[in-house]
């Protein structure tokens, strides 16, 4: 059941007053001297060559200094040699940081996508910027694009990496599919383009002193990524690069690899000599940082008639440009993880079209993956007559269904059990459209959530002064999650330090290794390299403390010590032998003493399988003249391990919720049909959830901490909450109305 | 943005005079549509002449009790709670306030609503090359694009663009009067002709002459207006514009319709007055055939495409409802 020692304690943000007050400076509003303005110039052709581009204009405006196009660029940034060997590397690491398109912006006269950048204006203002970038004229010699994947699937398939079908199988699926004696079911599901949408759009300030120091504000996910790639790609000393990244607001993956705009503005600032602001335009956001490709999914089933799966697979088509290489892995770690079912088999096609570069996308796979699975799982149960819930648990995975190894601290069941009760799930009345609220249907939906546990590597930098605080560093984020207070939370508890009294500073490259905040993996990953920093520190103190003879330790092995209390080291076999952190200090006459863990692999455990599990419950209501679907309650229980700040997770599941809301009811980025260019690229038209349409939501954790997983016993939750929810939507509006949407978001023209 | 001038001057003439001489000035109310169309391209005025300075923010009985004049500077939140508003043509506040968003209301004025652009996507944005409203000659880019948000009556070949407003929804249903001055002195606009069918020249918005102010909104005194509702259907519960909207009033005797009022957003170029549904309506028993009869009557001439024909069905629903609503008001 419900384990309270797994809830750390409600923490208000400790950066909030720097954020309610306007005082937390992100990326883009450091105030650069002699700062000039980019502004881009993007293709509105989709497929094609440019012919010519008239500059002239431009040139000559009020401000300009600079307009880079693909006849001057290379010149000027003297960079295009590198980009291209760049490009060439093939398979790059994580770890190192990933460009989004291997393509170096302004590179060539071709034409991928429409929204590609074309030619980048700097002026001394963003005003001269923006209205010489008005006066470019390019030319193009336009081709036929390719433009879904309807048409990508009937051309020739190019010999690319990103064709490849991607494949997990466990038995074969065929004959039970075959069967015509069981419960089968067949269906298709589609997830429509979403774009991530975060308030702060991108941005970079580029600054060069000299050729061979650049310093980089940028809003990013990943400060050590962006680093290593702008050393790499201009030749230079890793340390000459910095890059600066204090606060996000918010990125949901849009801000993880590596975008053009961030070379642009490196480029433009060696261009011009002077600092390059690169802040993007809200619909460039539709272009330029990348989106949820669109997916089709197919999902197949056989069941016994007791609910007992025993075939799923789960076929998917999804997008890239022909400059991407992201993939939206949308089967193999949900529906390969999910049930246990005797036979699985997932399978994607990656289309290339000349459409913008998809990337990352919160739950990146996952969400679109639960999604099209959990419909089908609901889908399956009104064939077997059998409530979901139980559908659910009767094919219940203790174990990984390919791997077959136990998973760790899995309490999937319970998050069943207790959001169905939090709910009300027994009043439900199993058939489609019996509940009412006056004249409105009402629905209740429910559905799984999964995410995998990731870890990566970091190390971490801890000062502990004499007067008793510790400063703690890492090159890691905070994207708005509340990162800032978790880490300060760990930190104080791995040292031993007061809460008030730490200080966690983190959003720069100068710092010990950090890795890209994705995968829900921050919490976990840092938390490790702080707990291993804090092991450095109670070390370093043992060894000042046994050389000191006026410590009560001296003479003893520093083995033998560790912390016991807060702010003291003791002999582990007999506490009562202890001494102060501060004593320790005053007595060597030391202000401070400072440590810095090693960058090392993460540890891995093959014997279990980690992953995170939750339910979703909701309710909508919908007026069945006029069905617009208004979800008015939902419960969602999750279980990830421990919940490092109670208040903080919650907001990351409620958020998770509503996004996933969004997806269910409203998101879509629709594109022109013939010339390819987003017609939905602004606030107003993409319809994010508003606050009149988000319901009540409760949020529960259960399980137990996973120290299987890292010594923080955290797997992450930044993600899992966006799982499941858009089928628990979907799936209620079937309960309420009858009618199956397969074809998300569910506007009201699909319910008339 | 292109560069432009800005002036603010003390009294209307001076502003009527401001643009009068200068061909590519405008007016700033608010500047909630006319800014963003300007940084998108859009609109490229070489002069901004902002009125909000002039006296023009006034709600005010009209002598006689003929109605009531709201004026041109009143910002749409003021409107919407004004007290002989919400008393008299309650539609008008429900109109109001299911637009935009609270922060987008209490700029906007009751002017530069009646003259916001339509939020068609090949207009909005310059990078689509076709669009006879922006570019005239250029073809419409929605008529066989991404059309779900555009227009199924009255629309042209031309244009199938609609008018985004939802007070002025309310102000059709209304029978308001536009009252504006000019160089050549003041004119009044009844509310029907004020908006233009796109037609053959969809790049004229309204029969309004790019000189002249609009200094104030009659609404004439309709007793019955009382007993009014705009409902509004949208994709999202709050700050979307309408799929397709409905003011309606009806005007009952003893279980029958001596009159009925009804206008449509949404669904064309300009705030749609459904007079074939009015017509139906008139002399009939309150009851839902007749109201299915009337929004089947206003419909009969729709015309979907591939991305809003829903629409057509979702008009007549919403008529329905409208009409269910006003019909059991007190
Ligand atoms: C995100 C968003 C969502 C919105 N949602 C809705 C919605 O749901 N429903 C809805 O109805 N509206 C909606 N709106 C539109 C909003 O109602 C209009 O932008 C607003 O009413 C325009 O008023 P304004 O005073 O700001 O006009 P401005 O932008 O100042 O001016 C608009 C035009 O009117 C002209 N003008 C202004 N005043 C006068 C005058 N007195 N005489 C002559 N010409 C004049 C200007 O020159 C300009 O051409 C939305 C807007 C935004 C940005």
């Amino acid at each position: 059941m419900a384990n309270s020692n797994i809830l750390g304690p409600a923490r208000s943000r400790v950066d909030g007053p720097l954020k309610v007050t306007g005082y937390a400076k992100y990326a883009v509003e450091f105030e650069i001297p002699k700062c000039a303005y980019a502004w881009p110039v993007e293709s509105n052709i989709a497929k094609g060559k440019i012919t010519a581009i008239d500059i002239k204009a431009a040139q000559t405006s009020p401000g300009v200094l600079a307009v880079l196009t693909h006849q001057n660029a290379s010149k000027m940034a003297d960079a295009k040699g590198l980009f291209e060997e760049f490009a060439e590397a093939h398979g790059e690491d994580m770890s190192q940081g990933i460009r989004n398109e291997q393509r170096a912006p302004l590179a060539d006269d071709e034409i991928h996508y429409a929204g590609q950048y074309v030619a980048l204006v700097v002026a001394q203002t963003i005003e001269q910027a923006r209205h010489a970038a008005s006066l470019v004229r390019v030319s193009y010699a336009p081709e036929l694009p390719i433009l879904t994947m309807e048409d990508a699937s009937k051309a020739k398939k190019p010999k690319k990496k990103q064709d490849e079908t991607i494949q997990l199988r466990k038995g074969n699926v065929e004959p039970a599919l075959a069967n015509q004696n069981i419960i089968r079911l067949h269906e298709t599901y589609s997830t429509p383009t979403e774009t991530h949408n975060p308030i702060e759009t991108s941005g970079t300030i580029a600054a060069w002193e000299g050729d061979d120091k650049l310093t980089v504000w940028d809003s990013t996910q990943f400060v050590k990524g962006v680093q290593s790639i702008l050393a790499r790609s201009y030749g230079l000393k890793i340390e000459n690069v910095r890059v600066i990244c204090p606060f996000v607001g918010g990125a949901f993956g849009c801000k993880g690899a590596l975008w053009p705009h961030v070379l642009l503005a490196t480029m433009a600032a060696r261009a011009t000599r002077v600092p390059v602001k690169f802040h993007l335009p809200r619909k460039a956001m539709f272009t330029g940082t990348g989106h949820r490709t669109p997916t089709s999914q197919t999902i197949s089933l056989a069941a016994t008639s007791n609910g007992k799966l025993q075939a799923i697979k789960h076929v998917t088509g999804t997008l890239t440009s022909p400059v991407g290489e992201f993939v939206e892995v949308c089967g193999a770690r949900s529906t390969g993880v999910m049930y246990a079912s005797e036979t699985i088999r997932v399978e994607e096609t990656v289309y290339p079209v000349n459409v913008a570069t998809p990337t990352f996308m919160r739950a990146p796979g996952e969400c679109p993956g639960v999604y099209a699975l959990e419909c089908a799982l609901d889908e399956l149960s009104y064939l077997l007559q059998m409530d979901p819930v139980e559908l659910r648990l009767m094919n219940h995975a203790a174990n990984h269904p390919i791997r077959d190894v136990p998973f760790s601290a899995k309490h999937l069941k319970e998050a069943y059990q207790l959001g169905a009760e939090k709910f009300g799930w027994s009043k439900r009345n199993p058939q489609t459209g019996q509940m009412r609220d006056g004249n409105l249907l009402v629905g209740w939906g429910m559905a799984t959530a999964t995410y995998p546990a990731h870890k990566m590597s970091a190390a971490a930098k801890a000062i502990l002064h004499v007067d008793g605080r510790a400063t703690v560093q890492c090159a890691t984020h905070d994207l708005g999650t509340g990162a800032y207070t978790a880490f300060t939370q760990i930190s104080s508890e791995q040292l031993g330090v007061p809460f008030e009294q730490v200080t966690f500073e983190l959003g720069k490259s100068d710092y010990p290794f950090g890795p890209v905040a994705g995968g829900s993996n921050s919490t976990g990953t840092v938390g490790t390299a702080i707990h291993e920093v804090a092991q450095l520190l109670h070390r370093a103190l043992a060894e000042l403390a046994v050389k000191d003879a006026r410590s009560p330790l001296h003479g003893s092995r520093p083995n033998d010590i560790a912390m016991v209390a807060p702010g003291r080291i003791a002999l582990r076999k007999n506490p009562v032998t202890s001494d102060s952190f501060t004593d320790i200090l005053q007595r060597a006459g030391r202000d401070s003493i400072t440590v810095e863990s090693e960058l090392k692999d993460p540890e891995e455990n093959e014997k279990l399988a980690f992953q995170s599990w939750g339910a979703h419950f909701c309710e909508v209501k919908i007026d069945s003249l006029l069905p617009r679907v208004q979800v008015t309650r939902v419960v969602s229980v999750m279980n990830c391990g421990r919940i490092v700040n109670a208040k903080t997770a919650r907001s990351q599941i409620i958020g998770g919720v509503v996004m996933g809301i969004g997806m269910a009811l409203t998101e879509e980025t629709a594109y022109d049909p013939k010339t390819g260019l987003p017609a939905i690229a602004n606030l107003a038209d993409y319809h994010v959830p508003t606050n009149a349409d988000v319901p009540p939501i409760e949020v529960y954790f259960v399980g137990e901490p996973d120290y299987a997983f890292n010594p923080i016993g955290a797997r992450g939750m930044g993600e899992i909450g966006i799982t499941g929810i858009a089928a628990a939507v979907a799936n209620a509006v079937y309960h309420a109305t009858g009618k199956r949407v397969r074809d998300l978001p569910i506007t009201p023209d699909k319910l008339i | 943005m292109n560069p432009f001038d800005y002036s603010r001057p003390p009294d209307w003439q001076a502003a009527v005079n401001s643009v009068a001489t200068d061909a590519q000035a405008k007016f700033l109310g608010g500047g909630t549509n006319l800014i963003d169309l300007m940084k998108m391209g859009v609109e490229t005025p070489d002069r901004l002449v902002d009125i909000n300075r002039l006296p023009l923010a006034q709600v005010e009985e009209l002598p006689g009790n003929t109605g009531i004049r709201i004026g041109a500077l009143v910002r749409n939140s003021d409107l919407a709670e004004h007290p002989l508003i919400t008393a008299r043509y309650p539609v008008l506040s429900e109109a109001l306030l299911s637009g935009a968003s609270p922060q987008l209301r209490n700029l906007a004025t009751t002017g530069g609503n009646l003259l916001q652009r339509t939020r068609c996507y090949y207009f909005y944005d310059p990078a689509f090359p076709m669009c006879n409203k922006r570019n005239p000659g250029s073809g419409c880019g929605a008529l066989e694009g991404y059309n779900r948000i555009h227009a199924i009556l009255g629309q042209s070949e031309q244009c199938i663009a609609t008018h985004p407003s939802d007070m002025c929804v309310a102000l059709a249903m209304l029978d308001a009067v536009v009252r504006v001055q000019g160089p050549a002195g003041e004119r009044a606009i009844p509310i029907a002709n004020f908006h233009r069918l796109p037609g053959i020249t969809p790049n004229v918005d309204t029969n309004l002459q790019t000189n002249e102010l609009i200094t104030a909104v009659d609404l004439p005194a309709i007793p019955f207006a009382t007993r009014s509702h705009y409902l509004k259907v949208r994709d999202r519960a709050s700050y979307a514009f309408a799929l397709v909207s409905v003011a309606a009033a009806l005007e009952l005797e003893n279980g029958m319709i001596k009159s009925a009022r009804i206008a449509l957003g949404g669904v064309a170029h300009k705030p749609w007055r459904a007079a074939k549904a009015e017509q139906a309506l008139a002399g009939k028993k309150v009851e839902a055939a007749a109201f299915s009869a009337a929004a089947d009557a206003e419909l009969a001439a729709a015309k979907g495409y591939q991305y809003n024909s829903f629409k057509i069905e979702l008009a007549k629903r919403a008529i329905v409802q409208a009409l269910t609503t006003v019909a059991a008001l007190p």
